[in-house]
């Protein structure tokens, strides 16, 4: 091709770069080259004007091959990079590798020091007197088994009049009935943005953005015995359910096996815990509770709702954060429900999509009246069914729903049709509404209808 | 990774939703804002997914009939007063159907000063491709031209779009168009070489040595350019010119009617202005990039399309001194989608 070969260096910053060049050609994935790249081009560029000092040309090209090998770590780094610049000034020549060295050395000895402040922070499990494992305990590491549930403990004392915040910290807050919050995975969620539907049907304009109730779940991640001789079980695996549902913004608080009260996503943001899902009361009806409810997750599994999943100190923790969250937002006691109860499947049009307590929640221990008797909103309202696999885990529906069944078999008595019919057109109205509500949260940007259908309804079209 | 038992929560994967959640959220997203298209890139397994719309719109009069056609259709539109606005591909259909010229939200690479409904249509049809972050800060990279001399034109047109993608909630980073064609395009030569996109409104180039950039230009002549000269000369409306020029227009052969004169004479002074500047950006450049090894060049975007163009420009390029040797010339992959792939890449390493 045309012209003259392109300009060489006279400082010899081309002897960098071809180091640099001829180590990232063995990386593969565009982004890790990228990082490779830009980060060794910083370092290097450094620490150049030192080593250019070096008379040896081939010293000169092995401490180049140094610094561009030393680049690979950036590949592993997941911050941005950027343009970063070196600005400090060198003492010497052999500086640069003395400080490749120091680096190294430091690192060493910084992961020895995290190394054992970890373990200081993280004493062996050494069991209290009183809860001393016998000398047949296991140290098994098999599969992780449910706890059956204890008792329900109700203490006598003398209770706060009101719940307000004592104290807070960079990581913690206090508040006056005990409750204590760990806000150190706390992450933002989207704004809360929802409207609903209202006693005649009607979609309300009004868009609101305080939550109006609390939705129970469990995890469903291992359960490990409440044992001492789980201890480190049982806290590794609490650690990386928070990381994972902070990181997934599953929920808005998290009860760990102890009883401990994590923050996920913030009281102002959305989590995304409800899915599909329904729940109605005072003449008012909520589809995909994710932005109207708090998201309250026990760390358990909730297989079958027989025995009570949950610890007392889960327990009692529940009951105090509930106690927190209504009274702080007015949260009337029949919006605190499960996910159970809520969860259906649009696609099927049946309830129990998810069956976390969709029996066995200790609505009365929490002060709530028993939602499992409430005529169930999916079936009463919108003609829900269920299906085997509903009826395999739960052997018969709870009691609101076969109240709410015997509401559609009435109905359809008065009208001289079928119950089928009722349900289909009920059926119906819950896709009209939800395709309503979507729609709307699609304007309203919170969702990923197209751009046609948003703005044709936005100007009244 | 111990801390990624994802299969124990059973409960968590088998919502349908949260799936999509987990699938999607975190995504980085590259967009090509050109003022002929609009691109997206995202990853979707181990290959990227592109979707592009035409950035055009029409307006025609409302009425409810007319409404109930589009909607029918499944026409992209919607009501601004007393006219409907139609956006996106099916413009042109509707600029034939009305024999009108299609209009633009953008015009020389940044939003058009002249249509107050630019942003309106440009988020309408963004909107189309890009959806809500799933997360809050998802990181965003999008094109943006290099404007010799026009540089309030471009902070305006940045910070705009800027503000639109971060009330979607992206953290949005914009990248040059030429860089972005170097990234998706020149990853064999670890980033080093020249990168050209022409594109509708104009020609953007980038020079990067190991990913840096070192010169970055652009050209006001692009596709569009053509299409208006073309159809000025033969007094038909420019897009009727550029549908011609899309159905199979060919550089490499000489011309068969008249229509297809005209094109190669506007195609010949595009690539002999864009060839221009670029020797003379090499040759006033304060600092060249410190290799002994000649450079690539990637040509990309929909007017580089037509057979029989890269011909043309290698052709034009012999014609001429450049003060650095080149290795080659070549066409992208994909040349309608290179600049998104490469701000895909940007997003990536920013994430």
């Amino acid at each position: 091709m045309t012209g003259r070969p392109p300009a060489t260096d006279p400082e010899g910053g081309a002897e960098l770069e071809r180091a640099i060049g001829s180590v990232s050609q063995s990386i593969t994935d565009p982004v890790a080259k990228l990082r490779y790249l830009r980060g060794s081009l910083a370092d290097g560029r450094a620490a150049h004007t030192h080593v250019r000092a070096v008379p040896s040309a081939h010293l000169r090209w092995m401490l180049y091959r140094i610094l561009s090998v030393a680049g690979l770590r950036h590949t592993i780094d997941i911050r941005s990079l950027g343009y970063r610049a070196r600005s400090e000034a060198a003492g010497g020549r052999m500086l640069v590798l003395s400080r490749i060295a120091v680096a190294a050395a430091a690192l060493l000895v910084a992961m020895g020091l995290v190394s054992v402040a970890y373990k200081a922070s993280r004493p062996a499990a050494r069991p209290v007197e009183a809860s001393a494992p016998g000398p047949g305990s296991p140290a098994r590491v098999s599969p992780p088994a449910a706890e059956p549930g204890p008792e329900l403990h109700q203490a006598a004392g003398i209770a706060p009049s009101a719940v307000w915040l004592v104290e807070n910290g960079a990581e913690f807050e206090q508040y006056s009935n005990g409750l204590r919050i760990d806000t150190s995975f706390a992450v933002p969620g989207p704004p809360r943005s929802y409207r609903v539907f209202e006693a005649d049907g009607a979609f309300g304009p009004a868009v609101h953005s305080v939550p109006v109730g609390i939705l129970y779940h469990t995890t469903e991640s291992d359960v490990w015995p409440l044992d001492a001789a789980f201890n480190e079980n049982l806290r590794d695996s609490s650690h990386r359910l928070l990381k994972y549902v902070s990181r997934n913004r599953l929920y808005h608080y998290l009860i760990d096996r102890f009883g401990r009260v994590y923050r996920v996503v913030g009281e102002d943001g959305k989590a995304n815990h409800a899915g599909h899902s329904v729940w109605a009361a005072e003449g008012r009806t909520y589809l995909s509770l994710n932005h109207a409810f708090f998201g309250v997750a026990f760390e358990t599994r909730w297989d079958g709702g027989r025995a009570l999943p949950i610890t007392q100190a889960q327990l009692a923790s529940g009951r105090t954060l509930t106690q927190y969250l209504r009274q702080r937002y007015g949260i009337a006691a029949e919006m605190c429900v499960t996910h159970g109860l809520t969860s259906v499947n649009p696609r099927t049009h049946r309830i129990g999509h998810h069956l976390d307590w969709a029996r066995g929640f200790p609505f009365e221990a929490f002060g709530l009246p028993d939602q499992y008797g409430r005529p169930a909103p999916s079936v009463a309202t919108f003609g829900f069914g269920y299906d085997e696999e509903f009826l395999r885990v739960l052997d018969e529906p709870w009691p609101g729903v076969r109240a709410a069944e015997q509401g559609l078999a009435e109905q359809a008595a008065i009208r001289g049709t079928t119950v089928e019919q009722v349900r289909r057109e009920r059926q119906d109205l819950y896709d009209r509404w939800l395709a309503e509500q979507v729609r709307d949260e699609a304007e309203r940007g919170g969702a990923t209808m197209p751009a046609r259908s948003a703005r044709t309804t936005t100007s009244g079209g | 990774m111990a801390d990624e038992r994802k299969d124990h929560l059973w409960k968590v994967q088998e919502a349908d939703e949260r799936v999509e959640d987990l699938v999607s959220g975190g995504n980085p997203v590259g967009l090509d804002v050109g003022t002929s298209k609009v691109v997206s890139a995202r990853k979707k397994g181990k290959g990227v997914d592109t979707a592009m719309e035409l950035n055009a719109f029409i307006p025609v009069a409302y009425s409810r009939f007319t409404e109930n056609i589009l909607g029918q259709n499944d026409i992209s539109y919607y009501r601004e007063g007393d006219e409907l606005i139609i956006y996106g591909t099916a413009t042109e259909r509707f600029a034939n159907m009305f024999n009108t010229d299609i209009r633009r939200p953008m015009a020389d690479g940044v939003l058009n000063p002249r249509e107050k409904e630019a942003m309106g249509v440009l988020e309408a049809i963004i909107q189309g491709l890009l959806p809500r972050a799933k997360a809050q800060g998802e990181i965003l990279a999008f094109s943006v031209p290099a404007m010799d001399g026009k540089t309030s034109e471009l902070t305006y047109h940045e910070g705009t779009l800027r503000r639109y993608f971060e009330s979607l909630g992206y953290k949005a980073v914009a990248i040059n168009e030429g860089l972005a064609v170097i990234f998706s395009e020149l990853e064999d030569e670890n980033f080093t070489g020249i990168g050209i996109s022409c594109g509708g409104g104009m020609c953007n180039v980038a020079l990067a040595f190991l990913s840096i950039p070192s010169i970055m230009f652009s050209i006001t002549k692009g596709g569009d350019t053509i299409d208006a000269s073309a159809g000025a000369v033969l007094n038909e409306h420019a897009f009727r010119v550029k549908v011609l020029k899309e159905e199979g227009l060919d550089l490499s052969k000489s011309p068969k009617d008249k229509f297809e004169k005209a094109l190669h004479i506007y195609y010949e002074d595009l690539v002999e202005t864009l060839v221009d500047a670029l020797r003379r950006s090499l040759s006033t450049a304060e600092k060249l990039p410190k290799t002994d090894r000649p450079l690539p060049i990637v040509l990309s975007g929909g007017t580089a399309k037509p057979k029989g163009f890269k011909d043309l420009f290698e052709r034009t390029l012999k014609a001429r001194s450049l003060p650095i040797e080149i290795s080659g010339v070549r066409m992208a992959s994909d040349p309608q989608t290179a600049t998104a792939r490469g701000a895909l890449i940007a997003a990536m390493y920013e994430k």
